[in-house]
Formats: structure tokens, C-alpha cells, sequence
């Protein structure tokens, strides 16, 4: 009988833990394969399944599929809960796909890489990265990552923070479709929680830079060019990067996003030491102090409507229209249940992409 | 003999199975992303999790009660207190630096994370 008990305690072994590998590697049965979760959707986010013709408005608690590009608009925020408990945050005006993501449960093991053409984008190891590895592709830079909390953002947004930051100022050559700003968040040497200090390595331009502090940041200008950093982030700059992962707070303590305006290097060789004008976006309802120019106002880049590269559908999003209503059901590529405005979207007309602009008199 | 290792090794799998179905990990996250629907039902779940050693689980938390209820300064606070155990105290007082003056709160997390000199807004 004890015998009888092993091989079935044995067999029954086998089962469980195959059930715990198919469950949490991401390999799908019909080709497909399951890699996370939408956990919030709000506003203009979509999904563009590999191979699928169009992208389709993102619900909550929607399926995401390995190769799918994530596609934000402005004032947007999509946050994928993966298998592993990874975060992977999508912040305004991004694309972003995740190419690789292999976890295996029964080891603790997770390897993941994703792109990121532009916008904001915020990564959160659900576990510290015992073997495996995690890579972050901009356009010019990539970035190693280490169990870690990291942030970064890809674009004019990049660009209009890094100019505001006296480690990198307005007098470097700078490419607005591509600069890259990527951000160290912790954890920090000590560390509660038994997790492993974060760290990350910026390769670009030939040169690799490791960070190792929380709050420092490496801005990587242009293709071909070195990061500049590790620099400790300002007030300002940290600002604009959590407005740009949280549309509503930024809303409600009257922060900028940056990249909302077309990128101008401050000329003249001189550094523009003045402060930003306040933006005051109000509440669509109205129903919150500081209205002023927001989503409504056409004419106004990246105001939170406009889609620069999608045709012409209902915007939606968890809620949309700072309405937070929570959507549980995934809903059929383009039957957004969550697109609460009939109101046509402003048109947002895209700024050229720029090839690497020189700030007069610089060489 | 044949017959009882069968019936023995089937009553062990059936024993497994509810063991199997708790942790399919899609609908472990779909109670995740469910549980900072409500703000105050989410940073009591957070907190659980700082308990069971679930720090980056509490921080991913409380950062979805942020994106959905921004005008909670609790959540804003205790997003405070978990980077100051996450070594980070630089962010967490650029977090408060932009609560507004005359901001309420529950600030015992983050003065017990923090220290008491974080009231001093950055």
C-alpha cells in the first residue's frame, strides 16, 4: 500500500506540475499565446493582435497576446498585469509590443523583451530575476534590466524633459521622434522586502551605462550617440513622468505632460531657465477646479482624443472621458462597451518625424 | 493490487485538481486587477500584501488605485511609504511634494516608512 501511495503521490506530482507550467509559460494552444492581462484601461488604448488587420479598443481583464502592440493615445494609460506579476505600464502616445516572454513557474524563471517606438512606458518585476533576462528596445537605445523598477519614455516627451534637466540642457543635438529618457526606479541598495537592488545597463551609440541608484536617469539624444548619465532627475522632470503614466493625478495637481506641444530646442545657444507656463486641463465635466484647455479643445496636440495614426473609430477607453467606470467584459474588436463619448475625436495632426536637429552656433 | 494503486492515484489527482484550479494564474491576475476597483477594498489588499512581504505586488497595487482614483491622497501616501521601503526615499518625496498644502491623508505609513521629517514637503 505504501508503495501504491508513492507511485500515486508521484504520478498526481507530475500532473500538478505540469498544470502549473501550461498555465504559466507563455505558449497558447491555438497559436496564440496568452502572456497577461489588461488590469486598467483608461481613455485611448488599443490593441493590434500580430497578423490582425486593426487595432481594436482595449477593455479590462482583456487577454494580451505575445506580439501584440499596445497603441496609446494621448493622456492615456493601459497597465498588463503578465503572468509572472510583472507590471508592464503604457503610458500617453506610446507603442509598445512585448516580443518575448517565457516564465516558468516551477523555477521562478522569466525572460522578457519588449520594443517600445515611442511614448511611456513603465516595467515592474513581479519577482526578482533569479535566471533569465529582460531587454527594453527603444529606436537607439537598449536597455538591460536587472529586477527592477524602471521607467522611460520614447519621443518629444523624452526630449522636452531631458531639456529641462542640467545634466543634458538645450544645447545637445537632439532627434525628437527618438530620444529616449529612461529612468531607474529601485529598488534601492536597502531594500526591504527581500528583493535584489534594481539596476539597469543603457546600451547606445557604442556605450554602455549602468545605473544603480533610484531617481537617476540616462537620456540617450539621438542614434549613434552615447547616453548621457547617470543623472539625479528634478522635481520637474519627475513631474512630468508620472504625468505621463497618470493622466488623471496629473490632472488633478495641475502637471504637465510633457509632449502635449511640438518639440522646439531652445535656440540661441541659451538655456531656457523659465519656468513652464502653468497648463490648467480641466476636468471634462467641468466639475473640477482648473478647466481650462483640455480634452476638448481641438487644435491642441495630444490633447487626449486625437489618435495620430489610427483611422477614424470611437475612442474609448476605462471610462474615457475621465469617467472611471470599470469594464470586466472583453468585448469583440471594435465594439468598445467602454466608449462613452458620441462626440467626434479632434484630429491630431502628427508632427513630421524630424531627422536630428543642431541648435544654431553649436558645431 | 493493480486496481488500488489506480483508485489511490486517481483520489490523489482529484485532491489536486481544486490546488490546480486556484492558482491558474489568469484569474489570479483578473482578482488582482479587481481588487483596486474600490480604493479603500484595494489599499486594504495592499496592505496584505506589504504583511506577506509583496512589496512590488503592493506598489503595482496601489498604483492602479492611483490611475483609477487620483484623488485619493491614502493611496498617494501609502505609494510613499512603499518606496521608502523600496530604498527609493528621493521618489517618495517628490510624491509629496505635489500633494497641495493643506492635504489630508492617512500619513502613518509614510512617516513610519519614512521617517518624520518627510511632513517636510521636498
Amino acid at each position: 500500500m505504501a508503495q501504491a501511495l508513492r507511485r500515486g503521490l508521484g504520478g498526481a506530482f507530475v500532473i500538478a506540475m505540469a498544470g502549473l507550467s501550461l498555465g504559466g509559460v507563455a505558449i497558447g494552444a491555438g497559436g496564440v499565446s496568452t502572456v497577461g492581462i489588461n488590469a486598467v484601461v483608461y481613455n485611448n488604448v488599443r490593441l493590434k493582435s500580430a497578423g490582425a488587420p486593426q487595432a481594436h479598443v482595449a477593455v479590462v481583464r482583456e487577454r494580451v497576446g505575445l506580439g501584440d502592440e499596445v497603441q496609446t493615445g494621448g493622456r492615456s494609460q493601459l497597465q498588463v498585469l503578465l503572468l509572472d506579476k510583472t507590471t508592464f505600464t503604457v503610458g500617453a502616445g506610446a507603442r509598445v509590443t512585448i516580443d518575448r516572454f517565457v516564465y516558468d513557474p516551477s523555477r521562478g524563471t522569466r525572460s522578457m523583451a519588449a520594443s517600445v517606438v515611442k511614448g511611456a512606458f513603465r516595467f515592474m518585476s513581479g519577482r526578482p530575476d533569479r535566471a533569465g533576462t529582460t531587454s527594453i528596445r527603444t529606436p537607439i537605445a537598449s536597455i538591460g534590466v536587472r529586477g527592477t523598477i524602471v521607467e522611460g519614455v520614447v519621443g518629444p516627451a523624452a526630449a522636452e524633459i531631458a531639456a529641462g534637466e542640467s545634466a543634458v540642457g538645450p544645447r545637445v543635438r537632439v532627434d525628437p521622434a527618438t530620444a529616449s529618457l529612461i529612468l531607474l526606479r529601485g529598488p534601492g541598495a536597502r531594500t526591504q522586502g527581500r528583493l535584489s537592488p534594481g539596476a539597469i545597463d543603457v546600451t547606445a551609440g557604442g556605450r554602455t551605462v549602468s545605473v544603480t541608484q533610484p531617481m537617476r536617469a540616462v537620456f540617450v539624444p539621438a542614434a549613434g550617440m552615447a547616453p548621457i548619465g547617470p543623472f539625479v532627475i528634478s522635481q520637474r522632470g519627475y513631474d512630468g513622468m508620472r504625468a505621463l503614466f497618470f493622466p488623471l493625478l496629473a490632472q488633478r495637481l495641475g502637471l504637465n505632460i510633457p509632449g502635449e506641444r511640438p518639440f522646439t530646442p531652445y535656440g540661441n545657444g541659451q538655456r531656457n531657465e523659465r519656468p513652464l507656463p502653468p497648463v490648467l486641463y480641466g476636468y471634462p465635466g467641468g466639475d473640477r477646479p482648473g478647466r481650462g484647455p483640455g480634452y476638448d479643445t481641438p487644435g491642441f496636440p495630444g490633447s487626449g482624443q486625437g489618435f495620430p495614426d489610427f483611422p477614424s473609430e470611437p475612442q474609448g477607453g476605462q471610462g474615457g472621458q475621465g469617467q472611471r467606470t470599470m469594464s470586466t467584459t472583453p468585448q469583440p474588436a471594435g465594439q468598445p462597451s467602454n466608449a462613452p463619448s458620441p462626440k467626434p475625436s479632434p484630429t491630431y495632426s502628427p508632427q513630421p518625424s524630424p531627422s536630428p536637429t543642431r541648435v544654431p552656433g553649436k558645431p | 493490487m493493480a486496481i488500488r494503486n489506480g483508485i489511490a492515484a486517481l483520489c490523489l489527482v482529484l485532491l489536486a485538481t481544486p490546488v490546480m484550479a486556484q492558482i491558474d494564474p489568469l484569474d489570479e491576475l483578473d482578482s488582482l486587477a479587481g481588487a483596486s476597483v474600490d480604493p479603500g477594498a484595494g489599499l486594504v489588499f495592499a496592505r496584505q500584501q506589504v504583511v506577506r512581504g509583496d512589496l512590488i505586488g503592493a506598489v503595482a497595487t496601489t498604483e492602479r488605485i492611483i490611475a483609477l482614483h487620483p484623488e485619493s491622497d491614502d493611496a498617494l501616501l501609502f505609494h510613499a511609504s512603499l518606496l521608502c521601503r523600496l530604498d527609493d526615499p528621493e521618489g517618495a518625496r517628490a510624491e509629496i511634494a505635489e500633494l497641495p498644502a493643506g492635504r489630508g491623508g492617512d500619513w502613518g505609513p509614510v512617516v513610519a516608512a519614512c521617517g518624520p521629517g518627510i511632513r517636510r514637503r521636498g
